[in-house]
Formats: C-alpha cells, structure tokens, sequence
C-alpha cells in the first residue's frame, strides 16, 4: 500500500507541473489575444456581462432600495436646515423662471427671423443603471439598454443635468458607459466663453483634468465646459461642468452631473456627421480632364 | 451512497465557489461611484490564498482559475494576465503547504504578503511592457496593503465559522492517502 501511494505520488506530480504550466500558458495566450485584438476579446466580455448583468439587478433590488432609505433617513437629522435652504432656492428659482421665459420667447422669435435649423435627429432614449464597475480602480455603469434598443458605441450618455460618459461596448440587452472620470476616458471639450478646446482626459479622480488647452492663460475658473465634436461622433454642445484651477495649478473640471447617484442614464442618438467629399458641381464642373494624360493611363 | 469524505469534498467546493460569487456580486452592487476613493481588499484573492493554504483539494487549481477569470471579465480588466499570476501564486503555496503545516500563522502572514506585493508588482510590470494604462502604483498598494490587513480576518472565518484547517497528522484524502 504504502508503495503504491509513493509511485502515485510520483506520477502525478510532474504531470500536475505541467497541467499547471498548460493552464498558466493558455491564459497568458488569452491575455495577448485580448492585447493584440482586442475587439473581439471584449464582444466575448460583453457577451458574458450581458447574461449577468440583468440577474445582478434583480437580486440587488432590495439592497439598493435599502442602500438609498439608509441615505435618506440620514437627510433627515438635517431637515430644517434643509427646508430652509430649498425655500431660498426656490425663491431665486422663480425669479430665474421668469427670466427663461422671457428668454425662450426672445430665442423662439430670433430663430424664426434668421431661419435657423435645429438638428431634428438629436432624440434619446433612457437606460437605467443596473451594475458598477466593480473595481476600484474603472469607472463604467452596465445599463439596461443595447443592440435592441439600437445603441451603438461611442454615443454620450447624460443624467438629467451634464454629460456622464459614452456607450463603450454593447451586448444584446445591455451595454457598458464609461464614465469621464475614467482612467481610459478621453474627450473633446469647448470651454466657453474663451472658445478653447481642450481634451476631457479622466485620471479615476472625481475632477478630470484639462489637457491640450491652446492657451491656458484664457482660462477662468467657473468658465463652462461643452463637449465639441471634433471627434467626429460625438454631438457637440452637450453640457459637462465647470472649470476649477487646483492648488496644484492644474485645470480641471467639476462635472455637472451628479456621479454619486446615476440611476437613470440618457443616451443621446448621434449618427456620424455626413462628409463632403465631392467637389461641387458648380465649383468645378465634370468636364474631360486637360492637358497630359494622367500617369496611370499611359500603361498599355 | 457516497462516502463522507468525497461529499464534504465536493461541499466545501461549492462552498468556495458561493462564496467567490457572492463577493462578486458585492462589487457589482450599482452602491457609489464616486471616483477616486480609496480601493479596498481584494478579498477574492485572500479567499483564494487562505483556502490553498489549509486545504489544496477543497479549491483545487481549476476552480480557482475559473472563479478569478470571471471575475477577470465582469471587473474589465485584461483577461487571463491576474488569473494567470494567481494561479502561478497559488502553485507556489501548494508545493510549501507542507512546509507551512509545521509554521505558525505569523510566518504564514509573512509569505502571504510577500506573494500579495509580488503578483502587483509583476502584474504592473507586465502592464507597462505592454503599454497598457494603469492607475498610479500608491493605489495599487493601497490595496494591497488592505489586503493583507484582511488576511487574518478571512482565516479567521475560514478557520471558525467554515471549520477548515489544515489537516492534523494521519488525516487521508478519499482515495486513502496521506496528505
């Protein structure tokens, strides 16, 4: 018996190194197979999320739901306080509304006069969040819209008061938002009133900064940040937050939406924008080219 | 009828397997998102650690890959490199299990952290050979240093609450051998 346990022993021991060393090379494979093409790597990603992600959010309801009463119950220690502050609010609210009002009608009537066009295909569709990242260190949501509902990567993605992110992997019944504080997160931005561009670039802080800024120096705090379409995709114009100078001199951003509580996340329709590519038949009529014959044609 | 021995086998392989999914799905909760807060243990990995230290058998090699690979593809990070490094992690305290029976726990915690702090730093290494972007390395430490703070708390409750230690002297496996 006790032979037959030490030639046992023998046997599966190399046999497990090398079991082992299989197993370790067929990840390491995976891995560079992930670096090298990656898109695939991720459909394959998307594809398992897609089957979780729903489960996931049946069975958190109940913790969420008690997760948001402990957060209200706390607001209430602090209620008059509260109460206070809302009325002030509101009172400067209405003043405000009055003002829009105005505005509004000024804006309807000088649209009308110049005969502005307004882009009709900016629709939207609203997702609700239904998972986190789950790692410290990536900032994404999963949301409950995909390639059913026709969205596609690379669309923005708003809670009700700024830009949050943009669609970044899509499965059939979900699809993943990477948020702007992400590390990976890149976007153009327009800072306003100055007119600069900039590059949104997420660092997993709660205020990205701003880089590639053509003159820093035309910078303010409090100035607003748009997102620009210089990407190609994305539609400009869309509200993403202010303008904060650190103490460490550099320029960042606090954004407007509220990145603590996205429960319901809209995703904006963009197609991409339409290239000009001819030359315009005015401009340069399709007539039978002068001179030379062009290289290619001189081949027998 | 099976045999005691297999089926508590095959118990504390579900066990381990519940257990991971569960702490999966503490992370997926859609709880906060703010960015820029500090990461804490990883406890997977000190789950994964605390088991192949007492009981090799209860989350054998193949388990443990397919539990960290999942977690590798919900949590986006590259999949294959973290579940690779654990597993290589792992072997390592299965080929000194032997050795670890007769220490204490203080040395166990020594090797532990030394192999926590190994697999970043490789990992790390690995990303920026690859060009890949990471997050800055006091963060990865931060996490790493809570997970091994965490390390005695999960021993602990493997140890008491789960019943699993390492195994005395003349104790055999279902086939009837030593261990």
């Amino acid at each position: 018996m006790a032979k037959n346990q030490g030639d046992s022993d023998a046997f599966t021991g190399p046999w497990r190194l090398v079991l082992v060393m299989a197993l370790v090379s067929v990840l390491l494979a995976m891995f560079f197979l992930w670096r090298v093409d990656n898109t695939r790597m991720e459909r394959l990603r998307m594809g398992l999320i897609d089957q979780v992600a729903p489960a996931i959010h049946w069975a958190a309801a109940p913790i969420t739901w008690a997760n948001n009463v402990a957060r209200d119950f706390q607001s209430y220690s602090r209620l008059y306080e509260q109460n206070q502050q809302l009325r002030e609010e509101l009172r400067q609210m209405k003043a405000w509304k009055e003002a829009a009002l105005q505005l509004e009608q000024k804006n309807a009537r000088l649209l009308d006069l110049n005969k502005v066009r307004l882009d009709p295909r900016l629709t939207h569709l609203t997702g609700i969040v239904l998972a986190d990242s789950g790692s410290p260190f990536r900032q994404s949501v999963l949301i409950n819209a995909g390639a059913r509902d026709g969205v596609m990567d690379g669309w923005a993605a708003m809670d009700g008061l700024g830009l949050v992110g943009r669609i970044s992997g899509v499965g059939e019944k979900t699809s993943r938002v990477i948020l702007l504080t992400d590390n990976n997160s890149r976007l153009p931005v327009v800072v306003q009133p100055s007119g600069q561009r900039a590059i949104l670039s997420g660092d997993n802080s709660p205020l990205p900064p701003l880089d590639f800024i053509e003159n820093p120096d035309a910078l303010r705090a409090g100035d607003l940040v748009f997102s620009s379409a210089d990407g190609g995709v994305f539609p400009a114009g869309l509200a993403v937050g202010k303008v904060v100078v650190q103490a460490d001199k550099r320029l960042r951003v606090r954004l407007e939406a509220d990145m603590n509580r996205l429960e319901y996340l809209r995703i904006m329709r963009s197609r991409p924008m339409e290239a000009i590519n001819d030359a315009g038949a005015l401009v340069r009529p399709n007539l039978p080219v002068q001179g030379p014959p062009a290289p290619d044609q001189i081949a027998p | 009828m099976i045999d005691p021995v297999t089926r508590s086998l095959w118990i504390y392989r579900l066990t381990f397997f519940a257990i991971a999914n569960a702490i999966l799905f503490w992370h997926l909760l859609p709880l906060s998102h703010d960015a820029g807060r500090l990461p804490g243990p990883n406890w997977m990995l000190a789950l994964a650690f605390a088991w192949v230290m007492r009981r090799q058998d209860y989350a054998p090699i193949w388990l443990i890959a397919i539990v960290i690979l999942i977690e590798d593809f919900l949590m986006m990070r590259p999949p294959g490199l973290w579940t690779a490094l654990v597993v290589v992690a792992c072997e390592f305290i299965r080929m000194r299990s032997v050795l670890m029976r007769e220490l204490n726990f203080v040395a166990e915690w020594a090797l532990i952290s030394g192999l926590m702090l190994g697999i970043v730093l490789v990992y790390r290494i690995i990303f920026a050979i690859t060009f890949l972007p990471q997050v800055s390395f006091g963060f990865a430490l931060v996490q790493v240093l809570w997970s091994i703070a965490a390390y005695p708390l999960v021993v602990f409750v493997t140890r008491y609450v789960l019943a699993l230690h390492k195994p005395s002297m003349g104790e055999v496996d279902a086939y009837g051998r030593r261990f």
